[in-house]
């Protein structure tokens, strides 16, 4: 199916398209949503209005509601929380839905919907060819939270690991998972080390509170913790917790002013990226003192707080909320704080995931 | 500006004793209803009485009766499930509802949720458009609903039993008695409804799930006659309800939402002269609990008790002059496991002034003030005239100001609230028409508000949600209503329409208010032939938009309710009828994403036994 095609679909489901060509598709395509990005739109708690926008490479194709373009007669869900890639699927975790959608992450076909064993689920990630998700379970209940097993032939959630409460990022490393406590109701402080190979909590390591985000780089474990918040009634600032993998021991941290709580931390090429408020900072990952001054402020395009942040082929990609009830915007800016390009996307961007 | 009002008080106060003369019309009036300002002050705005051929063809929703007899639209989340007023574009904050003469808007979130009201309880319903802050406080600013409760003395005790059933399970049940001798009055009511809510969502293959509920509630008033000058009545009501709050169709639910609501008023009213006062001392309470998860012990809750006092003084200055005060202090103590427990304090004073300039003309002024130990409120007013020039034509004009103020969740929420919000405040004007031809009778009425210092909540540059005082908004727009009644020998007709055009946007936007309809029209037909009758109604509803960009919205929708029933009694009605909802099946949402039901049907039985 060409862009063309898929235009006239879109329109007859009474959609949207901004615009379109057929000229430009990449000699080796694997789908019409090849070669660009994935916006997952978190959509409202309740709404059920998530969504999933894409934006080519060239910056030339943009479909507003790329997956009700392909998949008419299927609501994709309510408040999508993040999307898990494996081979050439994509595994989207919708939170409030229960349930994940899985689809093909180049045509944006609906394979399938897991909907049991899945309780507050947030995000995704594979470790021995099984996908690994966390589930906060009840959020008034702190007791229940839980990392769900899915077996990726059947979709179907086989066992779940229990967990200290609000397990929310989680990422793999040589058959361990690291998930990070961001709290859920409460507020977190800990990372849990996951043995995949029997799948049973082989460590617990202290970190900041509030674990928001994380990377691993030359088996190191970076965490960036934003630090209790001013309505807690215990402010604290943030922390950037550096540990080595092969002891689970915290090696360095760093510690943000106590009224700064840092987010979105991303590595691209050596260096690490995150946000505070509607600012944005970059270091070395070598670094042992954090920058003081942002490398620019995204305030100049009226984003008020980043929602959502990567960085990804020398271009930093934000996310903005608005007010969290109209379409949200993204904003592509250089590695210097240029604007390059925006987009409006659907209902509170949360997240960008490339399709190359 | 409060001591020149305790001052005029202390002044009126002392002419209690003074001057001197009856009036045992009004006198009646006074005893009857404890809320006779609805009638008395309110003659240069409109004010609808749902009648009783309106209110015995409702069975159960309140919301529902509402949006087929006025022109407020309601949007509810899912049937039965809780139902926000928007009165003339305003929010349901912004809509107050008076029980008895009091304001009883919820202390925690502003509002009253028409899912947690049986309109069973009142005999009688009044609709109120328009500011009337000056009079009923906080929260009249788009309009006012008044539901009381009449005391008749010297009357027949009558018994009265409904009872409903139809799809889905849904039962209501209601018993009411009341009567009165010389020295007594009462009127007891007691309602249960339930409904296991479990419709189809046309077209999807799939049910409303969770969204079973049951209430009962109970009323009571009474009156005694101390002496021929001296009255006490007391009125009660409770509700207890319980709600699975429906999904969604991409949300199974597992939530459960109760309610348990008391309030109770003892009224004092004397009459001495050319004047009367009133007493009356009030207690309220509110609370709620939220199970995330049902089959969970672990619930949030939050709870408000609201002690009241208040004194009216009204005095007959002249055949043609009426001068109304009241002073009313109330005290709010609230708790609740995601606010602060506080506690407020609040006390107003307003006077009212009626001239009757001759038959045909009057005006009205009003002015009220408030002091509150935790914010500052703004000095309102009110100033209306009502013309009738000749049998046809009546011509009303009426500016006001009025006020919303913050709620316990705006000002106490841990973490996110703020305590420094100050009220919501409204300056508007209105002109009503009204052409009266033999029997009919049609009203238009064209409004224009200036909403200022609309609370929104709204996230800091940390993602932190708190209210702010952020936003202005201009609302202008139409009501029209018909009202027409027909008799041929023994066949009597009554037609009812209203149709009202709502512009509402946030003047930085210039985009309509989400939830707000453009469009909203109704209308019902009845007959009746010696015993048997049968009726329609229907509704239009408006696009909605449900996003503050416009950009998302909800189709407009149409649907009606068909019936008939009869009357098998002689001296006494036994009255079992027969009726169809939603009779297009029509597939409409009311709120994104849930379905509300299609075709249904209900059978209701009415016995009254004198």
């Amino acid at each position: 199916m060409n862009f063309k095609k898929l235009s006239i679909l879109a329109i007859a489901a009474g959609l949207f398209i901004t615009s379109c060509s057929d000229d430009d598709q990449k000699e080796k395509s694997l789908g019409d949503y090849d070669n660009g990005l994935l916006i997952l739109n978190q959509g409202n708690f309740g709404g059920g209005n998530s969504s999933i926008s894409f934006w080519s490479d060239d910056l030339l194709t943009f479909q507003l509601n790329a997956f009700s373009a392909v998949n008419p007669s299927i609501e994709l869900g309510d408040t999508g929380q993040d999307i898990g890639f494996l081979n050439e699927k994509a595994f989207v975790v919708m939170n409030n839905s229960n349930s994940i959608q899985v689809i093909n992450r180049y045509t944006l076909q609906h394979i399938t919907t897991i909907s049991s064993g899945l309780s507050n689920p947030r995000n995704i990630t594979f470790s021995n060819g099984k996908g690994y998700v966390t589930n906060w379970g009840s959020g008034m209940n702190p007791n229940d939270d839980y990392i769900a097993v899915i077996n990726l032939t059947n979709y179907t959630v086989i066992s779940s690991i229990p967990v200290v409460e609000g397990p929310e990022k989680i990422i793999e490393h040589n058959d361990n998972l690291y998930v990070a406590h961001q709290g859920g109701f409460g507020f977190g402080e800990t990372i849990s080390v996951i043995n995949t190979t029997n799948n049973t909590v082989s460590n617990t390591i202290n970190v900041g509170y509030v674990p928001n985000s994380m990377f691993i780089s030359n088996n190191t474990l970076y965490v960036l913790s934003g630090g209790l918040p001013s309505w807690s009634g215990n402010e604290s600032g943030g922390k950037l917790s550096k540990i080595n993998l092969s002891t689970n021991n915290v090696a360095s941290s760093l510690d943000f002013g106590s009224t700064q709580h840092p987010s979105n931390l991303v590595e691209e090429d050596g260096q690490l990226y995150y946000t505070i408020d509607s600012d944005v900072y970059k270091a070395s990952i070598t670094t042992t003192s954090l920058p003081t001054t942002p490398i620019f402020s995204t305030t100049a395009q009226g984003v008020y707080g980043v929602y959502s942040f990567t960085v990804e082929d020398n271009k930093i990609y934000v996310g903005d909320a608005v007010d969290y009830n109209s379409n949200g915007k993204i904003y592509i800016y250089s590695l210097n704080g240029s604007l390059i390009d925006q987009q409006t996307v659907g209902v509170i961007p949360a997240g960008f995931y490339f399709n190359d | 500006m409060t001591w020149k009002f305790l001052f005029c008080g202390l002044a009126l106060l002392l002419f209690q004793f003074v001057l001197g003369q009856n009036d045992s019309i009004v006198r009646l009036q006074e005893v009857v209803v404890s809320d006779s300002k609805l009638r008395k002050f309110s003659d240069a705005q409109q004010v609808v009485f749902l009648n009783d051929s309106i209110l015995l063809k409702n069975n159960g929703s309140f919301t529902n009766l509402l949006l087929l007899h006025s022109t407020i639209y309601f949007k509810e989340n899912g049937a039965g499930m809780v139902a926000s007023p928007s009165f003339r574009g305003t929010t349901a904050q912004q809509t107050a509802v008076i029980w008895n003469g009091i304001n009883i808007n919820s202390q925690l979130n502003g509002q009253t949720d028409f899912n947690t009201i049986n309109a069973t309880d009142f005999n009688s319903i009044g609709i109120r458009s328009g500011g009337g802050s000056v009079l009923y406080g906080s929260g009249a600013v788009g309009g006012s609903i008044h539901l009381n409760n009449l005391l008749m003395f010297n009357t027949e005790i009558e018994h009265e039993f409904r009872s409903n059933y139809g799809s889905f399970n849904t039962l209501g049940l209601n018993y009411n008695v009341k009567g009165g001798s010389e020295k007594w009055a009462f009127q007891v009511g007691i309602t249960r409804n339930s409904s296991d809510n479990d419709y189809e969502y046309i077209g999807r293959n799939r049910k409303n799930e969770n969204g079973e509920y049951y209430n009962q509630s109970l009323n009571f008033s009474a009156g005694y006659k101390i002496n021929e000058n001296n009255f006490l009545k007391f009125y009660s009501l409770l509700f207890d309800g319980e709600r699975h709050f429906s999904g969604t169709i991409t949300v199974t639910s597992k939530n459960k939402y109760q309610d348990f609501t008391t309030r109770n008023m003892l009224e004092w009213v004397s009459f001495r002269n050319k004047f009367t006062s009133k007493l009356k001392l009030a207690y309220l309470t509110e609370e709620y609990n939220y199970f995330e998860n049902k089959d969970n012990p672990f619930f949030t809750f939050g709870k408000v008790n609201t002690l009241l006092g208040r004194y009216d003084l009204s005095i007959k200055v002249s055949e043609k002059i009426d001068l109304n005060s009241v002073f009313d202090i109330s005290q709010n103590q609230g708790e609740g496991s995601d606010i602060e427990s506080k506690k407020r304090t609040i006390g107003s004073g307003s006077l009212v002034w009626k001239h009757q300039l001759s038959e045909k003309w009057n005006y009205e002024l009003g002015i009220r003030n408030e002091i509150s130990d935790r914010y500052e409120s703004p000095l309102l007013f009110s100033a209306g005239t009502r013309l009738n020039l000749n049998d046809f034509y009546t011509i009303k004009f009426n500016a006001s100001k009025n006020y919303r103020i913050p709620t316990f969740n705006d000002l106490y929420w841990q973490g996110s609230g703020n305590a420094e919000l100050k009220p919501e405040h409204a300056l508007q004007a209105e002109i009503g028409q009204e052409f009266n031809y033999k029997n009919t009778k049609l009203t238009v009425t064209g409004y224009y508000v200036k909403l200022r210092d609309m609370l929104r909540w709204i996230p800091n540059s940390s993602g932190l949600w708190q209210p702010q005082n952020t936003d202005k908004v201009t609302v202008y727009g139409l009501e029209t209503l018909l009202e027409n009644k027909l008799t041929f020998g023994n066949h009597h007709f009554s037609l009812n329409a209203s149709y009202a055009y709502t512009i509402s946007e946030r003047d930085d936007l210039k985009k309509q208010l989400i939830y707000v309809p453009i469009h909203k029209a109704n209308g019902s037909l009845a007959y009746s032939y010696q015993k048997i009758t049968a009726y329609f109604q229907t509704l239009f509803n408006g696009e909605v938009f449900t996003s503050s960009d416009n950009f998302y919205s909800l189709d407009s929708y149409h649907f009606s309710t068909i019936g008939v029933d009869y009357d098998f009694g002689k001296k006494n009605t036994y009255r079992l009828g027969f009726q169809v909802l939603n009779l297009e099946n029509t597939n409409y949402q009311n709120v994104a994403s849930r379905p509300m039901p299609g075709r249904h049907f209900q059978v209701y039985l009415t016995l009254n036994l004198k």
